[in-house]
This record gives structure tokens, sequence and C-alpha cells, in this order.
């Protein structure tokens, strides 16, 4: 059969078309190993990256996108059923793309990428450098390749009456090089991560003045220094933040109660070889100035360490009871990997240090050494554990005893600070009790209850009129642990600062298991943990309420299982009259965390911060005093008091 | 003329049959929103339309009940924009998927606690026999709204509340 050459002609062209439409992805991704990815220190290859629309059409579950993703500690989520892709990086921001439309939301907020993803296979294609500048990563040209900076990407700054917190947050894990510090003035380096951030001057709240963020070294090694000038007389503290790409910081105005509590110890003690260097770290040697407020209710001389016995606790716990001859201040730190150490300033070894190895517990080294000069003599004792496990610190007349349970630590402060010596305790994320924790029997016998202060970290409640529900939970929660520690109970909290508590293994059964949504799930089992694993006695979460009618006020107490009706009826007896808020009753409702608790539990929802006249009540600091009496009052008269219960039960 | 006549009476009679059984879930259904004391239901009756079979009523019910009652009617209400994307019935379970808007009720248990009361009650009263609902926000099981506390990822019944 003869073909004319139109016909060939045609051939030729339809071959060269399809040649193209073959030939072009592959061409399309040559040109990405013509610009060479670089990131941190390594090259980043991808197996199938197409340019499109300045940006690069990746994968999901491309090798170099996951190895990205898992150096920044992100998580990506997609069900070939579903329109949405869920990224969800190290400090809990989700970034949300949808198959087909451009526009993605970052933490709720709308913004447009080059080119919408789609879906490719069982996988999607997501614009790579929108999401990697989503998570803080900034593409930046060098020498003709590209390098992908790890940034500083949020500077947040929050007041609290006399304190304000600072949140840094990076992406990825913060490491300082040094920190130069007094009580007024902080400055950090965080190496291997830039920023874009600016100066900040104005409205900072009344402890800090300025802040300051200055970026030097290369497109390849950049060092962000972060300079915080507090107000005269102010203090600041360090703590860990909800992920370790989060830093807080927080000042105090000299008039905070708080400025002495940073400043208890009146000497900084070095920190010995054995414990580790510091610098690192994201906790801050103890200032070596008192701060000029500095006026704990301390009378603390030198003491000795008469007697330190290392013993086996409960529940595998190890147990150190130090004996002193007189009271001291101490203060303690949580290392970033596994290790604790608390240091007891003005206090001498009768003799040499010693090291023990315990075959029990969980606890790998135990170390008791002198540290300091003649002029500032303090004794250290630091652990070293096989995970970041929670230690108990329960100061006595007679000493201090120190409890490391195999619970995962709760305690999310690196950091704290009190006295020996029976005088109240001044600062610390630890709940002394009356009698250590190991031995509190479980049960309805036990001694332990569980204060939940609802909500917390990114996830901030309700917010009207000013106030911000996770403030006032901690607040009334703090208020009430004091008043429970009082009528002798052991307390634990499942979160003592402004984070969302949740643990790892939490996290991961929850992703094992396929439950939808893992992490919400996770994060509210966590905090029912709290109370399950050491089967406390009582479980009280704290919570503000919202209504879309303004009309709506007074106090709710919600309760789920048969047994938590008759602590809810004791509590709501106990906390109107004190409060004088509306009764609005006991309710029924299938809320989570009183649902997945397993021993008496109610959720107090304490005013409605939608109305005018509760939010009135909820600004005063004496309203919030009233609702924790009222509520301690109702723990009372429902379990009486620990000791009396605990007499009960045996009999 | 008689044979006209029970011809007449036979037609009546199957038409009067046919159309008094064929709307199953009747012609009208009750639907559920609650007042502003967080907790007391109130119901209202609203016609169906062509809506006939069980899994369109439940969705002609579940939106009626988000959408609220008349303006002029004090009841906790869903947050604005918040719709109803589908309603599967399997069972005696109804699987409601309702818009992301719903969110906005998570903060305080106040809310979310009415809202839902008012959906679960309005999904399992009788006629459409359901007795429990499955909750999804966009397409997604959650386990709670975020920042809520009321446990959504599995079935609501009236006994939940």
């Amino acid at each position: 059969m003869n073909r004319s050459p139109a016909h060939r002609s045609d051939r030729a062209f339809a071959a060269l078309a399809c040649l193209s439409l073959v030939l072009g992805p592959l061409a399309a991704r040559g040109q990405e190993r013509a610009s060479p990815l670089w990131f941190q220190g390594t090259r980043l290859i991808f197996s199938h990256a197409v340019p499109l629309a300045d940006d690069l059409a990746v994968p999901t579950r491309d090798p170099g996108m996951r190895h990205f993703l898992e150096r920044l500690g992100a998580t990506v989520s997609y069900d070939p059923q579903q329109r949405y892709v869920v990224v969800t990086s190290e400090d809990r921001r989700s970034i949300v793309f949808t198959l087909g439309d451009p526009t993605y939301a970052i933490g709720g907020v709308r913004a447009r990428a080059p080119f919408a993803p789609r879906a490719d296979g069982d996988d999607v294609d997501l614009p790579f450098f929108t999401l990697a500048r989503a998570l803080y990563v900034e593409p930046l040209v060098d020498g003709g390749e590209t390098v992908l900076q790890p940034r500083i990407g949020a500077l947040d700054v929050r007041t609290d009456g006399p304190h304000t917190s600072v949140s840094v947050t990076g992406a990825m894990p913060l490491v300082t090089d040094g920190q130069h510090d007094s009580p007024e003035r902080l400055q950090l380096a965080f190496v291997g991560q830039g920023s874009a951030l600016g100066p900040l001057r104005d409205a900072l709240g009344p402890a800090v003045s300025t802040i300051d963020v200055a970026v030097g070294g290369t497109a390849r090694v950049p060092t962000t220094t972060l300079t915080i000038a507090g107000t005269p007389g102010s203090t600041h503290r360090i703590v860990s933040g909800p992920a370790p790409d989060t830093l807080i910081i927080v000042f105090d105005a000299p008039s905070s109660g708080a400025v002495a509590v940073a400043r208890t110890p009146p000497t900084p003690p070095p920190l010995p070889a054995e414990v580790g260097p510091i610098g690192s770290a994201l906790t801050p040697p103890p200032s070596a100035e008192p701060g000029p407020t500095a006026a704990p209710p301390i009378v603390a001389g030198r003491a000795t360490v008469t007697d330190l016995e290392i013993a086996p606790g409960a529940d595998d716990a190890l147990s150190v009871q130090v004996t002193l001859s007189g009271a001291v201040p101490y203060t303690w730190h949580r290392l970033p990997d596994h290790r604790w150490y608390v240091d007891l300033a003005e206090a001498t070894l009768t003799g040499p240090g010693r090291e023990e190895h315990p075959s029990f517990g969980a606890v790998q080294s135990v170390r008791v050494a002198q540290i300091g000069g003649d002029d500032a003599p303090a004794v250290r004792i630091a652990f070293t554990m096989s995970a970041d496990q929670q230690v108990d610190l329960a100061p006595s007349a007679s000493g201090l005893t120190i409890t490391v349970s195999t619970a995962p630590a709760t305690d999310l402060l690196r950091a704290g600070s009190g006295q020996t010596g029976g005088a109240p305790l001044v600062a610390s994320s630890v709940m002394p009790g009356p009698e250590p924790t190991p031995s509190a029997p479980s049960g309805p016998g036990s001694r332990i209850i569980v204060i939940d202060p609802g909500h917390g970290g990114d996830d901030h409640g309700t917010e009207h009129n000013g106030l911000s529900e996770k403030a006032i939970t901690l607040d009334i929660a703090d208020r009430l642990r004091a008043l429970l520690l009082a009528q002798g109970w052991n307390v634990r909290m499942t979160r003592e600062t402004d984070v969302d508590p949740v643990t790892a293994a939490n996290l991961a059964r929850m992703r094992a298991d396929g439950v939808a949504n893992p992490t919400d799930r996770a994060y509210l089992q966590t905090r029912c943990d709290v109370a399950n694993d050491v089967n406390a006695r009582l479980f009280i979460s704290i919570h503000v309420n919202s209504a879309p009618i303004s009309s709506a006020r007074g106090t709710t107490f919600y309760w789920y299982k048969p047994q938590d009706l008759p602590f809810a009826q004791a509590l709501e007896k106990s906390v109107i009259p004190a409060a004088a808020t509306q009764d609005d009753g006991t309710r029924h409702e299938n809320f989570y965390v009183i649902r997945h608790t397993t021993m008496p539990a109610v959720l107090i929802e304490t005013a409605f911060i939608t109305n005018l006249e509760d939010v009135g009540l909820l600004r005063q600091p004496a309203f919030l005093q009233r609702l924790a009496q009222g509520i301690a009052n109702g723990v009372k008269a429902y379990a009486g008091s620990p000791a009396a219960n605990a007499v009960s039960q045996q009999q | 003329m008689v044979l006209i006549a029970l011809f007449i009476v036979a037609v009546g009679a199957a038409w009067w049959a046919t159309h008094r059984q064929a709307p199953a879930v009747g012609d009208s259904i009750v639907v559920y929103s609650t007042k502003v004391d967080g907790t007391t239901l109130l119901p209202w009756r609203v016609s169906l339309g062509s809506a006939r079979d069980r899994s369109s009523v439940a969705f002609y019910a579940a939106t009626q009940c988000v959408a609220g009652p008349p303006p002029s009617v004090d009841a906790v209400r869903f947050p604005a924009g918040t719709h109803v994307r589908a309603v599967d019935v399997e069972g005696t379970t109804a699987d409601v998927d309702l818009s992301p808007e719903v969110d906005a009720s998570a903060a305080g248990g106040f809310a979310e606690a009415a809202e839902f009361k008012a959906l679960v009650w309005t999904l399992t009263q009788p006629q459409l026999g359901i007795d429990a609902v499955r909750v999804r926000i966009g397409g997604a099981r959650v386990a709670t709204l975020p920042g809520g506390h009321l446990e959504l990822d599995e079935p609501l019944s009236r006994a939940s509340f």
C-alpha cells in the first residue's frame, strides 16, 4: 500500500509528539538534577520530581520527600479515598492540601500554591517548595545550587499578667550554641537555622522591652541570634515547648512572684563534666546573680547531707531519700538526653561522692557529687534514665525524697526549684505531696488526684472578651493543686505549662491501630492515661464554657459514667455556694476525658466566657480562688481526707 | 351503570390504598433544636416535600436540623456555614458528614453538646428506624472536634446525652 509524503509527514509528526509526551517529563525530571537540592549538608534526591509552575511536583511517597519530612519531624497522611492531604509539622501545625485545588491551609490560614495537588495512582503530587516554606524551610539559590535552609519561622509573644512568654519555633529542633545570660537579657544563638523575622519593639508586655533577630553565617550554615531584653528588674526562665523545635522563654516582671522563684538558688554551681554540657541544651544554668527582687521565704543556711538512701520503690520505681541537717533551696533540671539532676544549694557531703548502678528500677545510674567551691558548695544528685521518665520531688522537714518512676514524664518544664525544710514550695513543675508517690495505694484508696487543665498549647480552647480558656484553666488548676496538697492529697496535673500533652507512645499506638484522626485522640487519651496509669482516686477536668448566645452563663458539672454522678453532685453542692455562679446543674455528656478515665471523673465548665457577667468574674483572681476552693471542698465532701480514706480502705 | 360505579369505587380504593402507604415515613418529620439552656429540646415539624426514601428523609431532616429553626426562635444553632454534606443510612446507623464549619462550635462543651444532641435526636426519631449516628467532618472521622470535648469517633445515640 502506497503512502503519500503528506501521510508520512503526519506519521512522523505523530511519532514526535508521542516521543515528546514520553520524554517530556523525563527531560523535566532532568532539570531537577541540573539544579541539585541540598538539605542539611546532603543532597536531596527525588525519584519522581517534575518542575511545574515555579515549583516542584513531588509525590508524598517519594524517598526524597520522605527523607525531607522525617528530618523535620513532619508526617503526611493521605487516603486515596479522600481529597485531602494533611502534613503535620513537629510543632503540630497542619498544612492541608486539597486535590484539584491550588489553595491550601496552614493552621487554618488559606494560601495559594503555584499548582493544585494532583492524584498520581494511589499517591499524590504536592508542590514541594510550597510545602517546604510552610515547614519553615526556605529554598535559596547558592552557587548554582538550591539550598533548603531551615529557618526560625515563628516568634510568638504572649502576655499573661506580669509574665511575657516568647515562643520561638524553628524548622528543626532548636540547638543553641552558647547563650549569654543576665537576669534582664538573654541572647541565644541557633546554629543551622536562618530567619527572615524582624525585630519586635512594641507591645511586648510588661516584662520584655525588645526582641532582636540577627542572622549570620552562610546560606548553608546560617546562625540566628535572638536577643531578648527584659524590662528593668525582670528575670527569665526557659521552658521546653510542645516539641523540640519550639522553645519558650518566660520573662517575669519584677512584681511577679515567679521572680523569686527563678532566682532562688543563691549561687550557680557549675556543671561537672559527668553531667554533660548544657550549652547545647535548652536549659539555662541557674543565674549567677540573685534577682533584684529575690525575696523568697527561705531562711537557708548551710546544711550537710547526713544520710542518703537509694532504695527500690513501688512499681519498679527508684527512690532516693536525702536527709539534711537544715533547710536548703534546690533547683532541678531535665536534660534532653534522658538525664535529670537536682542541685542542693549550700549543702555539703560528709563523705566522698558516690555512683551507683542500681539493678532495679528504670534508672541506669545515680551519681552524688559535691560541686561548687567553698564559697558556694552544692550537692548534685544526677540520674541517667532509659527514657524521659517521671521524677517526683517531695521536700519535707528532714530533707528531700526523689522518686524516679517508670511512667513517662508529664512535667514538660525542664527546670524547677524549691526548698527543703517544710517551707512552701516556691516553684517547680513537680507536685510534692505529703507522702512519696510510690507508696500511694491505688484504686479507691489512692492518695492521688489528677487535675486536668483543659486545652493548652495550640489548642487554645475558647477565646472571647480578651480571655483565653487555656490560661484560665491552668490558673484554676494551680490554685486547686495547692489546696488539695494542703488536704494531704498527692496531686498530678495533665499539664503544668502551656502545652497540649501527648506521649509518643499514644501517638504511635493510635496510628498503629488505624484510628482516624489519631492526633486528636492521642492527645485526649494522654490526659486520661495520666490518671489511669496511677489508678488515681479522682479525675477533675477544668474548662471554661462558651455559647453562641450571650445569655448562657453559670457552672456545669459534666459526668458520663454512673460512678461520676455522686462526685459531680458533691462538687455542685460545694462549688456553687463558694463561687456564687448560676447553678447549671449536673449533665450527662459523652465527653472524651470523663468517658475514658476509669475513676470517678467530672468535667467542670466553670463559667461562660461569652457572658459578660461571667467574664467579669473570670477576670478576678479572687473568683478563680473561690472556684478552686469550692472544688477542693467538694473533693473533701466526696472522698474525705486521704488519710481517713486510706484507713477506711484498710478496714 | 353499576359496573361503572363499581369501577370507580375500585379505582378509588386502589388509589387510596397506594397513596396511604407510599410515604412510609409520613408527610412531615420532627426536627429538634436545643433551647438556649443547652439541654431542653425544642421539637418542630417540617414538611417532607419530595423526600420519601429513608436516606433522603434522613438527609432532609439532618439538613433542617443543622439549618436550625426560624430566626425568631431562641435556640443553640450550628455555626454559620455548617451544612450536611451527606447522610448514609445502613441498618440502624446513620453516617452524617458535616462540613468543616462545624469545628467552630468546639469552643466550650455547651454548644457542641447542644448541637449534636439536636442532630442525634432528629435522626433517631422512631419513624426513621435509626438508633445511632456516626459523624464525619469534611469527610473524615474525628475523635472530637478540634479542641472539642464530645467523642465523635463512636456512634452517638440518645443515651449519649
